[in-house]
């Protein structure tokens, strides 16, 4: 009887053990599948032109996606510009001034809640707050622009690297900081020739995954860079993007244009999968040289 | 124990405290103190100013449409975009004439969240129930077998580098694969052999009023639907929730595991016991799952089809609150319309960001301690 209830007890754990052995294949399976079939099929549809022409408005001979892919590059310079200082300081403030609690602590929390946002919300809010606005001033009838889409951008950058500098600053033990003040250095030069420096590598880490994270949205610039098939420098016009012109020409109607979203799928998980090797990298470097000092 | 500098400095026996040097010295140093100060205190301050711009900007632009329809927004199914003129009735259905001329009735556009909130809900709850299961067994497998068979850290980054895929990659992928994959084979498959099953007809048939008469036709099998969004959400979530739940599993404490094995249970049993140990952590897990999923905008707008109705059946398209954004924002005349659509954005922004915090709340809570 009790061999019996013990035997059922073993076949149910192998059977699950096989499930959960399944489960993980399953997983593997279906995300490699995806993004096989995502690189397969750009792979076919990449050449060179794709990254040095422009589009020509023939649909039959679609051109390249230079002006798209100069746009992300310029789209994420502005964004990082305006994202990381701002994102490195509150960042600091977090850790740094974390004794001021009834400020701090609410602060942690927002930054958090706001990393929550749906893109698509800010991508409402970039409109209403940057492009309506300069449209009223300038009298133009809508006023999409560069510079809409990098506020766009920046806003979901902010929270990302002020939670993740925060944490990367809390690493940094606390004798660095007593002993820089112990030395006579003021807070600043603490903060600023200590702390952060012992953080750099970490920190660095944070923003470029901060920043690869808003290379491949699309939804928050929707409504403020719009898009263009012009090459472009000047941000205060609609601004090409990669994703953009990625999401134009795939749900378009002509296969030439798909071809090439194909192409800039690849393109982008390609720099996707770069900056997360070099992150991973960076990481396990910053830490086998912070094993090694401590 | 962050002391305070100036206060230090402030404090410090200065040999020459009326001298020069070392008064402009301590002079620089609460400058440089404040100058820092007031940098940081600024950025931090202006991280809680986006929350504000965010829920502050949303209410007044979408204020049109909450006074027009209030509460009753989030219930009401009617999308109306444009002015409709149609024949006018009387009680008995009979269409009113005057002076040999059919009189007409304007109807004012009018709008309702509800399909798109029963969009987003059962897209979002179907993905769940498809990439919850799968992610708990692969998180267990991840904790409790891959570290032994020296596999975990590839299967870690391949599921981190995963959750990196921007959704517009999911998107493509799920238009020009696998929704011509489910036009072709799934659907047309599962309609064979549940068509003749009683009880499951809403599954494939509609009804329609037709010049004043109910018609039921099949709901043409488009691959652009429910299914085919649900499923492209489960797949996008699936590295989220479980890393996540792998996080959660890996801080239960060794002594727990160890403990149920010495007590006898099989290798099953002590993975029942780590999941009912680390439970609010993983319901936390799933929140964030659904707070991805309910919040997705490219992928689920290039598959779910964007018919703004409420239709039960899996086949049939449907819209998000995402996707109706995405699609109608760009083209909204100001007014009513957009209002309207803001409305939605708002009750998007305070859904996902409810779900949110109950996750951090929850993950953090559990998970953190050992998780660093």
């Amino acid at each position: 009887m009790a061999s019996a209830r013990f035997e059922t007890r073993r076949l149910t754990s192998d059977a699950m053990f096989g499930v959960c052995a399944a489960c993980a294949a399953v997983i593997v399976t279906l995300l490699l599948l995806v993004s096989g079939y995502l690189v397969f099929i750009g792979a076919g549809a990449i050449n060179l032109s794709f990254f040095t022409d422009v589009p020509t408005g023939d649909v039959a001979q679609p051109g390249g996606m230079r002006h798209a892919i100069e746009g992300t590059l310029i789209l994420l310079a502005l964004a990082a510009a305006i994202g990381v200082p701002l994102g490195v300081a509150s960042g600091v403030y977090l850790s740094e001034y974390s004794h001021e609690w009834l400020f701090a602590s609410p602060m942690r929390f927002i930054a958090d809640v706001l990393t929550g946002v749906p893109s698509i919300v800010v991508g409402i809010l970039g409109y209403e707050l940057v492009v309506v606005p300069v449209s009223r001033w300038t009298s133009n009838s809508v006023s999409f622009s560069g510079y809409a889409g990098a506020a766009a951008l920046a806003f979901i950058m902010i929270p990302i690297v002020a939670r993740t500098t925060e944490e990367m600053l809390r690493l940094v033990p606390k004798t660095y900081r007593e002993g820089s003040l112990a030395l006579g250095a003021s807070k600043a030069q603490t903060v600023l020739r200590v702390v952060l420096p012992s953080a750099f590598g970490s920190i660095s880490t944070g923003i470029m995954l901060a920043i690869a994270r808003v290379a491949g949205e699309t939804a928050p610039l929707l409504f403020t860079a719009l898009g263009s098939r012009l090459l472009t420098r000047d941000p205060s016009e609609p601004f090409p993007s990669l994703t953009l012109q990625i999401y134009t020409y795939a749900t378009g109607p002509y296969p030439e244009q798909k071809n090439l979203a194909w192409a800039g799928i690849l393109v982008l998980l390609a720099i996707l999968f770069v900056v997360n090797l070099l992150i991973r990298v960076v990481a396990s470097r910053h830490a086998a040289t912070r094993m090694g000092k401590s | 124990m962050t002391t305070d500098a100036s206060a230090i400095s402030a404090a410090a026996p200065s040999p020459n405290a009326s001298g020069g040097p070392a008064r402009s010295l301590r002079r620089s140093f609460r400058f440089g103190d404040a100058m820092l100060g007031l940098v940081c205190r600024g950025s931090a301050a202006i991280i809680a100013l986006m929350l504000g711009a965010l829920v502050l900007v949303l209410l007044t632009s979408a204020m049109p449409a909450i006074k027009q329809f209030g509460l009753g927004f989030l219930v009401s199914s009617e999308w109306r975009v444009n002015e409709l003129e149609r024949p006018l009735k009387d009680a008995a259905g009979q269409v009113v004439m005057e002076d040999g001329e059919i009189v007409m009735e304007t109807i004012k556009p009018a709008f309702g969240a509800l399909p798109v909130i029963y969009g987003t809900a059962m897209s979002s709850l179907i993905a769940l129930a498809i990439a919850v299961p799968l992610s708990f067994g692969a998180a267990l497998f991840l904790v409790r077998v891959a570290p032994t068979l020296r596999i975990a850290g590839p299967l870690s980054f391949l599921i981190e580098f995963l959750a990196a895929i921007p959704s517009l990659a999911y998107g493509i992928w799920g238009l020009f694969v696998l929704a011509p994959f489910l036009q072709s084979h799934v659907g047309p498959a599962i309609k064979a052999t549940l068509e003749n099953v009683p009880g499951l007809r809403w599954m494939f048939y509609e009804s329609v009023t037709i010049a004043g008469t109910v018609v039921e036709r099949p709901i043409p099998i488009t691959g652009r639907d429910m299914l085919c969004g649900s499923l492209v959400l489960a797949i996008m979530i699936l590295p989220i929730v479980t890393s996540v739940s792998r996080d959660v599993l890996k801080a239960v404490p060794r002594t727990q595991i160890e403990g149920t094995l010495a007590l006898g249970a099989t290798w099953w049993q002590s993975c029942v016991a780590m999941l009912r140990y680390g439970r609010s952590g993983l319901f936390g897990a799933v929140m964030l799952g659904l707070a991805r999923a309910a919040g997705e905008t490219m992928a689920i707008t290039m598959v779910i089809g964007n018919n703004n109705q409420i239709n039960p059946s899996p086949f049939a398209p449907a819209q998000t609150m995402a996707s109706l954004l995405a699609n109608e924002f760009a083209e909204a005349s100001e007014g009513l319309h957009q209002a309207s659509l803001l409305y939605v954005a708002l009750v998007l922004l305070v859904m996902s960001l409810l779900f949110n915090v109950i996750a951090r709340r929850l993950v953090v809570g559990k998970a953190s301690p050992a998780g660093h």
